[in-house]
Protein backbone atom coordinates (compact mmCIF):
# COMPACT_ATOMS: atom_id res chain seq x y z
CA UNK A 1 0.00 0.00 0.00
CA UNK A 2 2.58 2.22 1.18
CA UNK A 3 4.90 1.46 -2.35
CA UNK A 4 1.58 2.09 -4.30
CA UNK A 5 1.28 6.06 -2.38
CA UNK A 6 4.60 6.58 -3.10
CA UNK A 7 4.16 5.60 -7.16
CA UNK A 8 1.09 7.70 -6.78
CA UNK A 9 3.34 11.08 -4.89
CA UNK A 10 6.02 10.25 -7.57
CA UNK A 11 3.47 10.36 -10.08
CA UNK A 12 1.66 14.03 -9.18
CA UNK A 13 5.54 15.34 -9.16
CA UNK A 14 6.48 14.09 -12.39
CA UNK A 15 3.25 15.66 -13.79
CA UNK A 16 3.97 18.92 -12.14
CA UNK A 17 7.44 18.99 -13.51
CA UNK A 18 6.30 18.25 -16.82
CA UNK A 19 3.51 21.02 -16.71
CA UNK A 20 6.38 23.59 -15.60
CA UNK A 21 9.18 22.47 -18.25
CA UNK A 22 6.20 23.13 -21.00
CA UNK A 23 5.39 26.05 -19.40
CA UNK A 24 8.90 27.48 -19.41
CA UNK A 25 9.69 26.24 -22.86
CA UNK A 26 6.18 27.83 -23.94
CA UNK A 27 7.45 30.97 -22.82
CA UNK A 28 11.03 31.07 -24.02
CA UNK A 29 9.91 30.38 -27.47
CA UNK A 30 7.51 33.40 -27.43
CA UNK A 31 10.27 35.28 -26.02
CA UNK A 32 12.74 34.23 -28.75
CA UNK A 33 10.49 34.71 -31.59
CA UNK A 34 9.27 38.69 -30.02
CA UNK A 35 13.12 38.94 -29.62
CA UNK A 36 14.18 38.08 -33.24
CA UNK A 37 11.62 40.35 -34.66
CA UNK A 38 12.69 43.00 -32.50
CA UNK A 39 16.40 42.34 -33.25
CA UNK A 40 14.88 42.17 -37.27
CA UNK A 41 13.63 45.77 -37.12
CA UNK A 42 16.11 47.07 -35.26
CA UNK A 43 18.55 45.69 -38.49
CA UNK A 44 20.56 42.69 -36.32
CA UNK A 45 21.16 39.44 -36.48
CA UNK A 46 19.33 37.10 -34.34
CA UNK A 47 20.61 36.56 -30.82
CA UNK A 48 23.92 34.36 -30.68
CA UNK A 49 24.70 34.20 -34.27
CA UNK A 50 27.63 35.77 -33.79
CA UNK A 51 28.77 34.16 -31.20
CA UNK A 52 28.27 30.76 -32.71
CA UNK A 53 31.71 30.50 -34.17
CA UNK A 54 33.83 32.34 -30.86
CA UNK A 55 32.41 29.87 -28.94
CA UNK A 56 34.02 27.01 -30.89
CA UNK A 57 37.66 27.18 -29.10
CA UNK A 58 35.73 26.70 -25.41
CA UNK A 59 36.07 23.74 -24.21
CA UNK A 60 33.26 21.67 -23.29
CA UNK A 61 32.77 18.50 -21.63
CA UNK A 62 30.24 16.24 -22.08
CA UNK B 1 45.63 35.55 -3.37
CA UNK B 2 43.24 38.30 -2.05
CA UNK B 3 43.88 39.18 1.38
CA UNK B 4 40.29 40.93 1.28
CA UNK B 5 36.80 39.71 0.76
CA UNK B 6 36.02 40.07 -2.71
CA UNK B 7 33.28 42.30 -3.80
CA UNK B 8 32.59 41.00 -7.68
CA UNK B 9 33.59 38.45 -10.27
CA UNK B 10 32.99 38.65 -14.01
CA UNK B 11 33.94 36.94 -16.99
CA UNK B 12 34.60 38.82 -20.33
CA UNK B 13 32.34 38.26 -23.45
CA UNK B 14 34.40 35.40 -24.52
CA UNK B 15 35.25 33.55 -21.19
CA UNK B 16 38.57 33.24 -21.86
CA UNK B 17 39.39 36.10 -18.77
CA UNK B 18 37.86 36.44 -15.58
CA UNK B 19 38.11 39.86 -13.46
CA UNK B 20 37.52 40.27 -9.77
CA UNK B 21 37.80 43.18 -7.56
CA UNK B 22 37.72 43.23 -3.63
CA UNK B 23 38.05 45.59 -1.10
CA UNK B 24 41.71 45.77 -1.79
CA UNK B 25 41.92 48.60 -4.59
CA UNK B 26 43.04 46.67 -6.82
CA UNK B 27 41.82 45.05 -10.21
CA UNK B 28 42.56 41.63 -11.02
CA UNK B 29 42.58 40.08 -13.79
CA UNK B 30 43.31 35.73 -14.40
CA UNK B 31 43.11 32.81 -17.47
CA UNK B 32 39.86 31.49 -16.82
CA UNK B 33 41.11 28.07 -18.50
CA UNK B 34 44.16 27.59 -15.73
CA UNK B 35 43.56 30.68 -12.73
CA UNK B 36 47.00 32.39 -13.76
CA UNK B 37 46.86 35.90 -12.82
CA UNK B 38 47.38 37.70 -15.58
CA UNK B 39 47.70 41.54 -14.52
CA UNK B 40 46.18 43.86 -12.44
CA UNK B 41 44.69 47.21 -12.30
CA UNK B 42 46.06 50.22 -10.16
CA UNK B 43 44.47 53.53 -9.49
CA UNK B 44 41.26 53.06 -7.41
CA UNK B 45 41.79 54.80 -3.94
CA UNK B 46 39.09 52.59 -1.71
CA UNK B 47 37.39 49.07 -2.00
CA UNK B 48 36.35 48.42 -5.31
CA UNK B 49 32.79 46.91 -5.55
CA UNK B 50 32.13 46.22 -9.00
CA UNK B 51 33.99 45.72 -12.51
CA UNK B 52 32.56 44.83 -16.38
CA UNK B 53 33.89 44.45 -19.83
CA UNK B 54 32.76 45.62 -23.14
CA UNK B 55 32.05 43.05 -25.68
CA UNK B 56 34.73 42.97 -27.77
CA UNK B 57 37.11 42.61 -24.23
CA UNK B 58 38.79 46.02 -25.07
CA UNK B 59 37.47 47.92 -22.04
CA UNK B 60 37.21 47.13 -18.49
CA UNK B 61 34.77 49.61 -16.23
CA UNK B 62 35.30 49.72 -12.58
CA UNK B 63 33.20 51.86 -9.74
CA UNK B 64 34.44 52.19 -6.05
CA UNK B 65 34.52 53.57 -2.79
CA UNK B 66 36.45 56.15 -3.84
CA UNK B 67 33.54 57.65 -5.92
CA UNK B 68 34.84 57.23 -9.22
CA UNK B 69 33.80 55.48 -12.05
CA UNK B 70 37.18 54.26 -14.30
CA UNK B 71 37.70 53.05 -17.75
CA UNK B 72 40.68 50.72 -18.26
CA UNK B 73 42.70 49.73 -21.35
CA UNK B 74 42.21 45.78 -20.51
CA UNK B 75 45.41 44.92 -23.06
CA UNK B 76 47.79 47.98 -21.50
CA UNK B 77 46.36 48.43 -18.20
CA UNK B 78 46.34 51.84 -18.76
CA UNK B 79 43.95 54.12 -16.90
CA UNK B 80 41.91 56.07 -19.89
CA UNK B 81 38.65 57.91 -17.98
CA UNK B 82 38.12 58.70 -14.35
CA UNK B 83 34.27 60.31 -13.85
CA UNK B 84 34.26 61.34 -10.05
CA UNK B 85 31.37 61.25 -8.66
CA UNK B 86 29.59 62.37 -4.81
CA UNK B 87 29.36 58.75 -3.91
CA UNK B 88 30.27 55.82 -3.47
CA UNK B 89 29.86 53.58 -7.23
CA UNK B 90 28.39 49.99 -5.94
CA UNK B 91 27.81 48.31 -9.69
CA UNK B 92 28.47 49.37 -13.32
CA UNK B 93 27.74 47.46 -16.56
CA UNK B 94 28.00 48.03 -19.79
CA UNK B 95 25.01 47.39 -22.39
CA UNK B 96 24.84 44.77 -24.96
CA UNK B 97 26.52 46.61 -27.59
CA UNK B 98 28.89 47.88 -25.32
CA UNK B 99 27.84 51.98 -26.58
CA UNK B 100 26.98 52.30 -22.70
CA UNK B 101 28.00 51.70 -19.23
CA UNK B 102 25.09 51.82 -16.26
CA UNK B 103 26.37 53.16 -12.80
CA UNK B 104 24.70 53.33 -9.73
CA UNK B 105 25.69 56.01 -6.95
CA UNK B 106 25.06 55.72 -3.59
CA UNK B 107 22.75 57.43 -1.36
CA UNK B 108 24.88 59.73 1.33
CA UNK B 109 23.68 63.08 3.49
CA UNK B 110 22.88 65.98 1.20
CA UNK B 111 22.86 63.28 -2.41
CA UNK B 112 20.41 60.94 -3.24
CA UNK B 113 21.10 57.70 -4.76
CA UNK B 114 21.52 58.12 -8.83
CA UNK B 115 21.09 55.78 -11.88
CA UNK B 116 23.91 57.04 -14.04
CA UNK B 117 23.97 56.37 -18.36
CA UNK B 118 27.53 57.24 -19.69
CA UNK B 119 27.87 56.96 -23.81
CA UNK B 120 30.90 54.99 -24.34
CA UNK B 121 33.64 55.59 -26.99
CA UNK B 122 34.42 51.66 -28.42
CA UNK B 123 38.28 53.86 -29.16
CA UNK B 124 40.91 53.51 -26.60
CA UNK B 125 42.56 56.39 -27.54
CA UNK B 126 39.41 58.51 -28.24
CA UNK B 127 37.86 61.01 -25.57
CA UNK B 128 35.19 59.79 -23.65
CA UNK B 129 32.30 62.46 -22.62
CA UNK B 130 32.43 64.20 -19.28
CA UNK B 131 29.06 64.21 -18.49
CA UNK B 132 26.44 61.43 -18.54
CA UNK B 133 24.09 61.00 -21.45
CA UNK B 134 21.12 60.21 -18.39
CA UNK B 135 20.59 60.90 -15.00
CA UNK B 136 17.61 58.94 -12.94
CA UNK B 137 17.29 60.20 -9.37
CA UNK B 138 15.98 57.60 -7.01
CA UNK B 139 13.83 59.79 -5.10
CA UNK B 140 12.15 56.90 -3.33
CA UNK B 141 14.65 54.44 -2.23
CA UNK B 142 18.39 53.78 -3.44
CA UNK B 143 19.47 51.41 -6.26
CA UNK B 144 21.69 48.57 -5.00
CA UNK B 145 22.07 47.31 -8.19
CA UNK B 146 21.69 47.64 -12.25
CA UNK B 147 21.06 45.88 -15.50
CA UNK B 148 20.51 46.70 -18.80
CA UNK B 149 17.75 44.50 -20.91
CA UNK B 150 17.86 43.18 -24.12
CA UNK B 151 19.03 45.88 -27.04
CA UNK B 152 19.21 48.53 -24.29
CA UNK B 153 15.29 48.87 -24.04
CA UNK B 154 15.15 49.14 -20.47
CA UNK B 155 17.40 49.73 -17.21
CA UNK B 156 16.30 47.81 -14.55
CA UNK B 157 17.13 48.71 -10.83
CA UNK B 158 16.65 46.49 -7.51
CA UNK B 159 16.26 49.26 -5.09
CA UNK B 160 16.81 49.33 -1.29
CA UNK B 161 13.53 49.20 -0.12
CA UNK B 162 12.62 45.69 -2.13
CA UNK B 163 10.99 46.89 -5.22
CA UNK B 164 12.62 46.56 -8.76
CA UNK B 165 12.16 49.10 -11.39
CA UNK B 166 12.40 49.17 -14.88
CA UNK B 167 13.13 52.50 -16.52
CA UNK B 168 13.21 53.47 -20.24
CA UNK B 169 16.58 53.82 -20.90
CA UNK B 170 16.47 56.64 -23.38
CA UNK B 171 14.11 59.12 -21.22
CA UNK B 172 14.60 57.70 -17.92
CA UNK B 173 10.87 57.32 -17.11
CA UNK B 174 9.86 54.88 -14.77
CA UNK B 175 7.70 52.27 -16.76
CA UNK B 176 7.03 49.89 -13.79
CA UNK B 177 8.13 49.42 -10.47
CA UNK B 178 7.08 46.40 -8.23
CA UNK B 179 7.47 45.02 -4.69
CA UNK B 180 9.82 41.58 -5.50
CA UNK B 181 12.01 41.39 -1.84
CA UNK B 182 10.82 42.15 1.31
CA UNK B 183 11.77 45.70 2.91
CA UNK B 184 14.93 45.96 4.71
CA UNK B 185 17.36 42.70 3.61
CA UNK B 186 18.66 43.94 0.71
CA UNK B 187 18.75 42.89 -2.84
CA UNK B 188 22.64 42.41 -3.18
CA UNK B 189 22.67 40.92 -6.74
CA UNK B 190 21.23 41.18 -10.42
CA UNK B 191 22.00 38.73 -13.23
CA UNK B 192 20.53 39.24 -16.59
CA UNK B 193 20.41 35.59 -18.86
CA UNK B 194 22.54 35.60 -22.00
CA UNK B 195 19.81 37.32 -24.21
CA UNK B 196 18.90 39.68 -21.33
CA UNK B 197 14.88 38.72 -21.46
CA UNK B 198 14.83 37.52 -17.91
CA UNK B 199 16.99 38.20 -14.68
CA UNK B 200 17.55 37.05 -11.49
CA UNK B 201 18.11 38.48 -8.08
CA UNK B 202 19.76 37.36 -4.95
CA UNK B 203 18.71 39.22 -1.48
CA UNK B 204 19.20 39.27 2.14
CA UNK B 205 15.50 37.90 2.74
CA UNK B 206 17.31 34.40 2.01
CA UNK B 207 15.31 34.15 -1.85
CA UNK B 208 16.33 34.96 -5.21
CA UNK B 209 14.01 34.95 -7.68
CA UNK B 210 13.71 34.77 -11.77
CA UNK B 211 12.14 38.02 -13.57
CA UNK B 212 10.64 38.67 -16.75
CA UNK B 213 12.08 41.96 -18.09
CA UNK B 214 9.73 43.18 -20.14
CA UNK B 215 6.44 42.49 -17.24
CA UNK B 216 8.89 42.14 -14.22
CA UNK B 217 6.45 39.12 -13.52
CA UNK B 218 8.27 36.48 -10.80
CA UNK B 219 8.45 33.78 -13.26
CA UNK B 220 10.70 31.36 -10.61
CA UNK B 221 11.55 31.94 -6.79
CA UNK B 222 14.64 29.72 -4.78
CA UNK B 223 14.27 29.92 -0.85
CA UNK B 224 17.16 28.94 1.41
CA UNK B 225 18.13 29.35 4.46
CA UNK B 226 20.45 31.67 4.19
CA UNK B 227 20.64 35.54 3.08
CA UNK B 228 21.99 35.01 -0.60
CA UNK B 229 25.24 37.61 -1.83
CA UNK B 230 24.51 36.52 -5.40
CA UNK B 231 23.03 34.66 -7.96
CA UNK B 232 23.85 33.75 -11.49
CA UNK B 233 22.62 31.74 -14.08
CA UNK B 234 23.84 28.81 -15.90
CA UNK B 235 24.33 28.01 -19.67
CA UNK B 236 24.04 24.71 -21.43
CA UNK B 237 21.70 23.47 -18.00
CA UNK B 238 18.55 25.02 -16.45
CA UNK B 239 20.46 25.67 -13.48
CA UNK B 240 20.94 28.66 -11.13
CA UNK B 241 23.58 28.93 -8.78
CA UNK B 242 23.60 30.88 -5.50
CA UNK B 243 25.97 31.95 -3.10
CA UNK B 244 25.67 33.66 0.46
CA UNK B 245 25.82 33.06 3.93
CA UNK B 246 25.53 34.74 7.54
CA UNK B 247 29.21 36.56 8.45
CA UNK B 248 30.76 34.12 11.53
CA UNK B 249 30.46 36.82 13.97
CA UNK B 250 26.63 36.66 13.40
CA UNK B 251 25.93 33.33 13.80
CA UNK B 252 27.58 30.28 15.79
CA UNK B 253 31.20 28.93 14.53
CA UNK B 254 29.37 25.96 13.54
CA UNK B 255 27.85 27.53 10.36
CA UNK B 256 30.81 26.29 8.15
CA UNK B 257 30.04 22.74 9.09
CA UNK B 258 26.20 23.46 8.11
CA UNK B 259 26.99 24.27 4.87
CA UNK B 260 26.06 27.90 4.91
CA UNK B 261 29.12 28.84 2.77
CA UNK B 262 28.24 26.38 -0.11
CA UNK B 263 27.29 27.28 -3.86
CA UNK B 264 23.95 26.08 -3.82
CA UNK B 265 22.88 24.27 -7.43
CA UNK B 266 18.85 25.06 -7.91
CA UNK B 267 16.84 23.57 -10.93
CA UNK B 268 16.31 26.64 -12.97
CA UNK B 269 12.07 25.38 -13.94
CA UNK B 270 11.36 22.96 -10.94
CA UNK B 271 13.06 25.39 -8.54
CA UNK B 272 14.47 22.26 -6.40
CA UNK B 273 18.37 22.82 -4.57
CA UNK B 274 20.17 19.86 -7.08
CA UNK B 275 23.44 19.95 -5.27
CA UNK B 276 26.03 21.74 -3.42
CA UNK B 277 29.61 22.67 -3.86
CA UNK B 278 32.00 23.80 -0.75
CA UNK B 279 35.16 25.53 -0.81
CA UNK B 280 34.99 28.96 1.03
CA UNK B 281 35.45 29.63 4.85
CA UNK B 282 33.49 32.70 4.50
CA UNK B 283 30.03 34.03 3.05
CA UNK B 284 30.09 33.91 -0.90
CA UNK B 285 30.12 37.15 -1.90
CA UNK B 286 29.68 36.84 -5.56
CA UNK B 287 29.47 34.19 -7.97
CA UNK B 288 29.70 34.44 -12.21
CA UNK B 289 29.15 31.57 -14.51
CA UNK B 290 31.53 31.21 -18.00
CA UNK B 291 29.10 32.76 -20.91
CA UNK B 292 29.76 28.83 -22.78
CA UNK B 293 28.58 27.37 -19.34
CA UNK B 294 31.87 25.15 -18.56
CA UNK B 295 32.81 26.50 -15.63
CA UNK B 296 31.78 29.12 -12.61
CA UNK B 297 33.69 31.36 -10.18
CA UNK B 298 33.10 32.30 -6.84
CA UNK B 299 34.77 35.23 -4.71
CA UNK B 300 34.10 34.75 -0.83
CA UNK B 301 34.76 37.54 2.26
CA UNK B 302 37.43 34.81 3.02
CA UNK B 303 39.46 36.75 -0.10
CA UNK B 304 39.48 33.48 -1.82
CA UNK B 305 38.55 33.47 -5.60
CA UNK B 306 37.62 29.71 -6.72
CA UNK B 307 37.38 28.41 -10.20
CA UNK B 308 34.94 25.29 -11.09
CA UNK B 309 35.54 23.44 -14.30
CA UNK B 310 31.90 21.40 -14.37
CA UNK B 311 32.43 17.84 -15.24
CA UNK B 312 30.88 15.08 -17.59
CA UNK B 313 28.02 14.17 -14.64
CA UNK B 314 27.38 17.91 -13.99
CA UNK B 315 26.96 17.70 -18.00
CA UNK B 316 24.74 14.53 -18.04
CA UNK B 317 22.53 15.08 -14.86
CA UNK B 318 18.77 15.69 -15.58
CA UNK B 319 15.43 14.91 -14.79
CA UNK B 320 13.57 12.55 -15.83
CA UNK B 321 11.01 14.46 -17.54
CA UNK B 322 13.90 16.34 -19.30
CA UNK B 323 15.75 13.24 -20.73
CA UNK B 324 12.14 11.66 -21.87
CA UNK B 325 11.20 15.16 -23.15
CA UNK B 326 14.67 15.89 -25.10
CA UNK B 327 14.14 12.39 -26.94
CA UNK B 328 10.92 13.81 -28.70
Amino acid sequence: EDLIMESEASAIVIEARRRLLEEWRAWRSRIERDLAEEREDAGLPPFGADEEKEMEGATVIE
Amino acid sequence: MFERALTQVKYNKDGDLLFSVSKDHVICVWFSQNGERLGTYHGHQGAVWTIDSNPTSSILASGAADNTVRLWDIKTGKLIKTWDLPTAVKRVEFSEDGLFLVATTEQRMGHLGSILVYSINPDIEGEQDDEPSLKITCEQSKATVVAWSYLNKYIIAAHENGTISQYDSKTGEQLLNVQVHEKGPLVMDMQMSPDRTYFITASKDKTSKILDVNTLQVLKKFETDTPLNSAAITTKKEFVILGGGQEARDVTTTAARQGKFEARFYHKIFEDEVGRVRGHFGPLNTIAVHPAGVSYASGGEDGYVRLHHFDKSYFDFMYEVERTRAQH
